[in-house]
């Protein structure tokens, strides 16, 4: 035998027979046991409603591999914590690949083909990156130690705000002492294998081939040498050798066993949950299919096996929590509770054999697991929560499924059914007659086309609040004069204009939402137009995502982007920069759900304002508390409202003169914040679409056609 | 045990009205219908007592007008009602409350009911009589204004709650068979999602004419009314202004106005 062939990993030198045959058939009942854990895992989905999904296979499994491996979605928001799980998966990932090739030759390849790799400079460069990687995995689980039990973030405190003290669900100590329990373990396997290692090379340092090639685990070589300089001997080296390498092997099989059982689990649930994920989950709601009697989610094996295994997915990493709207102003909601409730619920109720009664799985109430309306109600489906979320827990189509139910129940709030009986009955929110949806328009020096009469360029879709709150119709006005002094041939759909339907949607009621678009797309058939530009950001939403779904598709443009091109083709000009130190408020349904962040922001500069960020902007940015229907919906009297509390993040901007929005519906939560909060006369709100006329008065424009 | 529940699809108008033709009412095509806010109340009156109930309990709606009206009716479907019944035919435009409840009546006598639930009044005409009317025409005794109601199925009479001026409560122990007239308020009408009420079209609603209910052709419309609307019309706006300047000024200006007003000299 040559020397570098001689080189290799000691396994079970020095262990009897007996030994080793007890080693395996633990390691066997280990895997036994996780297969069992995984079969139980599978039925539980399987429990869930079918759902068949789009797109090929691979190009989901390349997205997730992608996601996975460079880390990107856990980076988000959280550099510190991102870095950590990064040393931690590939120092994890390096180990396992290693064990897994030492069976791989052991067990497989050479009984069965007698081929050997696992020896000479091969394992010399295996154990060096092996030691390398574990050095990582320690390192990662110190951080993590160090984050959880000295940082106090508030994002890892599982007291839940939809619960009291008190109730047993209220801060779940197990989920601590579960973590903690992982953490110690990854640590402990990490730390006795080199301990193990160093044992070895103590016990056979006079073995030329394992002592003289030490230094290519540089971990153990130090640990034997400071063993040998205290004075341990071949003897003692052999003895920890053998007890440690059970308890380390032990400590290996059983978090092994437990995975499927564990929080270990998200290796695969978080995986396999961005492989399924729907970039558009929250943008297009599903259908509700006219043959299926039930609509909504009652009973937690109504939600479809994607959203079982979403709520799988999920590890507590409090993103959403942090991010959500509802939950920073002290509602009864936090996005990740509802999916851990959901969760527990399914854990308790699906993992048996048998599946219980119906009665015991529903998942609406106050009971432990179970989702309470007032929590479901919070909810602003402002998709904060499902933008952040690192592992793709789709939580706005489990939210709105929920409330569907709610809606078909009645569960609701008597001024919120009051609303959704208007809209049925007139079309709009606001309860005024049909016919008065395009009299903002009467009070210009010229007529407004009716798209349905005579074809145009530019179909305007005008939306409720722009059509009838009479501070959003002052800048409808201000708006059709810019289009008019910029020549675009446009028009509006008069009374065949409906409310778009994007909130009546995320409240629930998904048959007026389907009445509302079924009406709105008939109107917009009946008319003759290139595109259609909308200065309301729900109906965006809705008519470009959610339309299609319904015979409608259409080129759709928010008025940010449609300004924005007709500054481009000069159309449009700057005569009087405005030179205003100016923030700006990202609408959730155009940043967030539709990625538009540049246009408003482009415009903003072309007007000559100054534009300061707030800290919370773009992906991040903080609901003003209308959306879902919220605006509908009366808020607590006292508490802070997410408006009030988003004010106030801007009045901290030293010198902030202009808070400026490109929302209806903003303009009026954002103007009553303002006196709420007591800033009125600090700065002012304003929509994007009275900047632009301020910077271009109307007789100084030359472009009219 | 059967419950009858009498509606109404009224109108409400829609901005910029005209009257119609022959001025005696506001032109149609200016309406916007909906189901009488008063009869959501009793037909949740209705439906709460047969959901609490042991025994079987049936509830019918009953509404007097065109095919429109099954749109209404349709909601009521989709609230729980089990059935529902339309009148008309062409004799029966122009009836008056009166004539309306002979036609109430005859359905009445056909259905049986233990029960007659109206609402206390219709919110486009006010008259409140519909179901006092029919409770006389039946000779059952009847409960006007009820706030309240205690009823269990099977038994033999019911009891009410009245609410009087002055913060009084009348409570009345009433025979079965009866008609009750059920106030706004009394419960919290359900919602109707439109999910349900499309699920509704399968439920049935039966379409009856006068004569299917022995009714003569004078029994009901303007022949078989006791009253005729002469005319209804927009009344001269009075006089307003808005006195605008400060205090000082507006009280000058009115101080002007009501010396103008008694003929004193400016």
């Amino acid at each position: 035998m040559s020397r570098t062939d001689a080189v290799t990993r000691i396994l079970f030198e020095a262990f009897s027979k007996a030994e080793i045959r007890i080693f395996y058939l633990l390691g066997y009942a280990a895997i036994a046991i996780f297969f069992y854990g995984v079969y139980v895992q599978i039925r539980k989905y399987r429990r869930g409603a079918a759902l068949r999904l789009e797109g090929s296979l691979w190009s989901r499994l390349g997205a997730m591999v992608g996601s996975v491996l460079s880390h990107r979605t856990i980076d988000r928001r959280d550099p510190a914590a991102g870095g950590a799980h990064r040393l931690i998966f590939y120092g994890f990932l390096l180990l396992f690949a290693g064990t897994s090739t030492i069976t791989l030759e052991y067990d497989i390849l050479q009984p069965l083909f007698g081929i050997r790799f696992w020896h000479g400079d091969f394992y010399l460069v295996f154990s060096l990156v092996l030691d390398v990687a574990g050095v990582a995995l320690i390192g990662g689980l110190i951080f993590m130690m160090y984050r959880r039990g000295w940082m106090k973030l508030p994002k890892l405190n599982y007291a839940r705000p939809d619960r009291v003290p008190g109730d047993v669900d209220f801060n779940r100590p197990q989920y601590r002492r579960e973590d903690w329990a992982f953490l110690w373990t990854l640590l402990i396997i990490g730390a006795t294998g080199y301990v193990l290692e160093a044992a070895r090379l103590v016990w056979l340092h006079d073995r030329v081939d394992v002592w003289d090639t030490r230094w290519w685990s540089p971990v153990g070589a130090l640990l034997a040498e400071g063993m040998r300089a205290l004075g341990m001997g071949a003897h003692g080296g052999g003895l920890l050798r053998h007890g440690l390498w059970w308890f380390h092997g032990l400590l290996a099989l059983v978090l092994i066993a437990l995975i499927p059982f564990t929080k270990v689990k998200h290796i695969f649930t978080s995986a396999a949950s961005l492989m399924v994920r729907d970039p558009l989950a929250s943008q297009r709601l599903t259908r509700v299919p006219d043959s299926q009697e039930q609509v909504g989610v009652a009973k937690i094996t109504d939600f479809t096996w994607k959203q079982l295994l979403n709520l799988d997915a999920c590890t507590k990493c409090g993103r959403c929590h942090e991010a959500c709207p509802a939950r920073a102003v002290g509602a009864p909601l936090s996005p990740r509770d509802v999916i851990l409730s959901l969760r527990e619920f399914a854990n308790a109720t699906l993992e048996s054999g048998v599946l219980p009664d119906a009665a015991e799985l529903n998942v609406h109430g106050k009971g432990p697991g179970q989702v309470a309306m007032e929590t479901l109600w919070s909810c602003r489906t402002c998709m904060a929560c499902v933008e952040i979320c690192p592992v793709a827990v789709e939580h706005i189509p489990i939210i709105v499924q929920l409330r569907r139910k709610l809606v078909e129940d009645g569960a609701m709030d008597p001024l919120l059914t009051k609303t959704l009986q208007t809209i049925h009955k007139t079309g709009n929110s606001f309860g005024e007659s049909k016919r008065k949806r395009g009299s903002w328009s009467k009070g210009l020096p010229f007529k407004v086309k009716d798209a349905r009469k005579e074809p145009v360029d530019v179909l305007w879709f005008v939306g409720d609040y722009a059509s009838f709150d009479p501070r959003n119709q002052k800048v409808s006005q201000t708006f059709a004069g810019l289009l008019h002094d910029a020549g675009v041939d446009f028009g509006i759909l008069y009374d065949g204009e409906s409310n778009a339907g994007n909130d009546v949607r995320r409240v629930g009621e998904e048959g007026l939402y389907e009445v509302l678009a079924n009406a709105n797309v008939a109107a917009l058939q009946s008319a003759t137009f290139k595109t259609i530009v909308t200065t309301d950001p729900h109906s965006y939403n809705t008519i470009r995502n959610e339309y299609p779904d319904f015979g409608g598709k259409y080129e759709i443009q928010h008025y940010t982007s449609f300004v924005k091109q007709l500054f481009d083709s000069g159309k449009l000009r700057v005569t009087n920069p405005l030179k205003m130190r100016a923030t700006f408020h990202d609408p959730c349904h155009l940043g967030r759900f539709n990625k538009g962040y540049e246009p408003p922001r482009d415009v903003l500069k072309l007007l000559g304002c100054e534009l300061v960020e707030m800290g919370r902007s773009r992906a991040n940015s903080f609901c003003c508390g209308a959306g879902g229907g919220r605006i509908w919906i009366p808020d607590p009297v006292g508490a802070e409202k997410p408006a009030q509390n988003r004010i106030r993040e801007a009045a901290a901007i030293p010198g902030i003169e202009v808070y400026v929005v490109s929302c209806p519906k903003d303009l009026t939560m954002f103007e009553d914040a303002l006196k709420t909060t007591g800033n009125e006369g600090k700065f002012v709100v304003k929509e994007l679409i009275e900047l632009i006329r301020e910077a271009i008065p109307a007789a100084l424009n030359t472009e009219v056609a | 045990m059967k419950i009858l529940v009498a509606v109404k699809q009224v109108a409400a108008l829609d901005e910029d009205f005209e009257i119609s033709s022959d001025g005696r009412d506001v032109d149609p095509d200016f309406l916007i219908r909906d189901l009488n806010e008063w009869d959501d109340f009793s037909l949740e009156e209705a439906v709460k007592i047969k959901e609490a109930s042991g025994e079987p309990v049936e509830v019918i709606v009953a509404s007097v007008g065109p095919e429109e009206v099954d749109e209404s009716l349709r909601k009521c479907l989709a609230k729980g009602a089990d059935r529902a019944l339309r009148v008309w035919d062409d004799a029966v435009r122009g009836s008056d409350p009166i004539a309306i409840a002979r036609i109430l009546a005859a359905v009445t006598k056909r259905e049986k009911p233990d029960l007659l639930f109206a609402g206390v009044q219709s919110s486009d005409q006010a008259f409140a009589s519909t179901g006092i009317a029919t409770a006389g025409l039946l000779g059952w005794p009847h409960g006007a204004v009820v706030s309240t109601l205690r009823y269990t199925p099977g038994a033999k009479t019911a009891v009410f709650r009245r609410e009087l001026e002055g913060g009084l409560l009348h409570e009345v122990e009433i025979q079965l068979p009866a008609v009750l007239t059920i106030q706004a308020g009394i419960n919290t009408p359900r919602y109707a999602s439109l999910r349900s009420i499309k699920q509704a079209a399968a439920k049935p609603i039966e379409v009856l004419t006068p004569a299917d209910l022995q009714l003569a052709n004078d029994a009901v419309g303007e022949a078989g009314s006791l009253s005729r609307v002469r005319r209804m019309y927009i009344p001269e706006k009075g006089r307003a202004q808005l006195i605008e300047g400060s205090p000082a000024e507006q009280a000058q200006k009115l101080a002007a106005i009501i010396r103008e007003f008694k003929g004193e000299a400016a």
